[in-house]
């Protein structure tokens, strides 16, 4: 039985024992903990073959479809080529095709990356030089758009925001490795309530699920908050009223930073007041750190389980 | 006699806990400012490895894992008085699920066996 890691060579796994403890024999340095299943300190991701079903125990759904797996419990009976979980793999290269603004500062980047597979709201690395990479949440949909279509605030002296702005044009080419993330439609049940917030350029992946999940058909209710520094950075919001003005299960609420409007427009203080029951719904979040991590927190001590959270928190660039 | 850990009712028995656990570690003001910045995700896992154990189930912890797990917190005031309201929790958690006192007090005995690892002493 061969294990082929993805950083290269090739590991054995002898009959009975598990993947965790032919790393170890192996002499790689892999992190690991309760050696149950349990701690999940040692978790991998199978980016090719199939890791038997027992090694999935305890992930999420979208974990699961992604090909994550507990090596301390996981014994193959067929190859498996492996990665670290925040692993994004090879780049692949993709042309720009359109660059346009959708607010005063936050652009709209289309790109072509033919054979590039991803799910709807999940994140790749965008590169644009050498040493000039970011993480991008798509909001693009693999079987309603040709392009790759990421949503990119503009910072006034990011490196990245002024390579967007003043250098890269139509017809350039960047790499693109991923994609990674677990914001997707997967693992929801149809009749689900799903809650989504984000705050910012979080709509991207929201806008990706959102379309995701209604082109599958989803009849449960959906509620998406989107909130932002000014009405201005309330982006898409013609188009977001309009497709829950057509779609009775869809709810759209706006909420910008105003001192007069109720919460002074705080997105998660809005939507935790409208939302007192959230035990059965699929929870998506989006956005900054201290906003994922806030929400997160108080949805999990109303009710939520963890497990139905899926979210994704943007970190500035180092 | 079947084990503890069958008689709680094995995994099923663990996830059926560790949220309702997790939650009332949270809203403990005497040990939540220890998960303020923890990644919600990978700590719930611990917290299940941690009922898998108290529950006497399958694990392999060491001594030496748990005193590890824990250096840092004991760096930043761990002591008896937060480990006392963790298996005091723990110990809510396996009433509001209905489970008779004397698995209880299993449970609450083998949490507080590690006790020395966890404040590496």
């Amino acid at each position: 039985m061969t294990l082929v890691r993805h950083e290269g060579g090739a590991v054995d796994v002898a009959p009975g024992e598990t993947v965790l403890e032919a790393l170890l024999r192996a002499g790689v340095n892999a992190p690991h903990s309760c050696r149950a299943g349990n701690c999940q300190s040692c978790l991998h991701r199978a980016i090719d073959g199939a890791p038997p079903p027992q090694s999935q125990s305890g992930l999420t759904d979208a974990q699961k479809a992604m090909g994550y797996f507990l090596p301390c419990i996981c014994r193959p009976t067929t190859p498996l080529t492996i990665s670290r979980p925040d692993d994004l793999g090879a780049s692949l290269e993709a042309i720009v095709r359109a660059i346009d603004p959708l607010s005063e500062d936050i652009i709209r980047l289309r790109i072509e990356a033919d054979g590039f597979a991803y799910r709807p709201g999940q994140f790749v690395e965008l590169s644009v030089g050498e040493d000039l990479k970011r993480h991008y949440s798509l909001a693009s949909h693999p079987e309603e758009d040709s392009l790759l279509e990421m949503h990119i605030r503009l910072h006034q002296d990011g490196r990245m925001s002024r390579h967007l702005a003043e250098i890269l044009k139509t017809g350039d080419s960047v790499r693109v490795a991923g994609p990674s993330g677990s914001c997707f439609y997967e693992g929801v049940a149809k009749d689900q309530p799903m809650l989504l917030i984000g705050a910012g350029t979080g709509l991207a992946p929201l806008y990706g699920v959102l379309r995701d999940a209604l082109s599958k058909g989803h009849r449960g209710p959906i509620r998406l908050y989107h909130g932002a520094r000014s009405g201005n950075g309330l982006y898409l919001s013609e188009e977001l009223q309009a497709l829950s003005n057509s779609r009775d299960n869809l709810a759209y609420r706006p909420c910008a930073f105003d001192p007069t409007a109720p919460h002074g427009g705080d997105v998660a203080a809005t939507a935790l007041e409208a939302e007192q029951s959230v035990s059965d719904a699929a929870i998506f979040l989006c956005g900054g750190e201290n906003l994922v991590k806030r929400l997160k927190r108080e949805l999990f001590m109303r009710g939520a389980s963890l497990k139905n959270i899926r979210s994704d928190a943007f970190s500035p660039a180092r | 006699m079947s084990s503890l850990y069958e008689r709680l009712g094995g995994e099923g028995a663990v996830n059926a806990a560790v949220e309702l656990f997790y939650r009332k570690v949270l809203a403990d003001g005497r040990i939540a400012h220890f998960f303020d910045n923890v990644d919600m995700e990978s700590q719930i896992a611990k917290q299940k490895a941690f009922l898998t154990m108290a529950f006497g189930g399958p694990n392999n912890y060491t001594g030496a894992d748990m005193r590890n797990a824990h250096k840092r917190l004991v760096d930043k005031g761990l002591n008896d008085s937060h480990v006392d309201a963790v298996i005091e929790n723990l110990n809510y958690t396996l009433r509001d699920l209905g489970v008779p006192d004397t698995e209880v007090k299993e449970v609450a005995a083998l949490a507080n066996s590690v006790r020395d690892d966890v404040l590496n002493r």
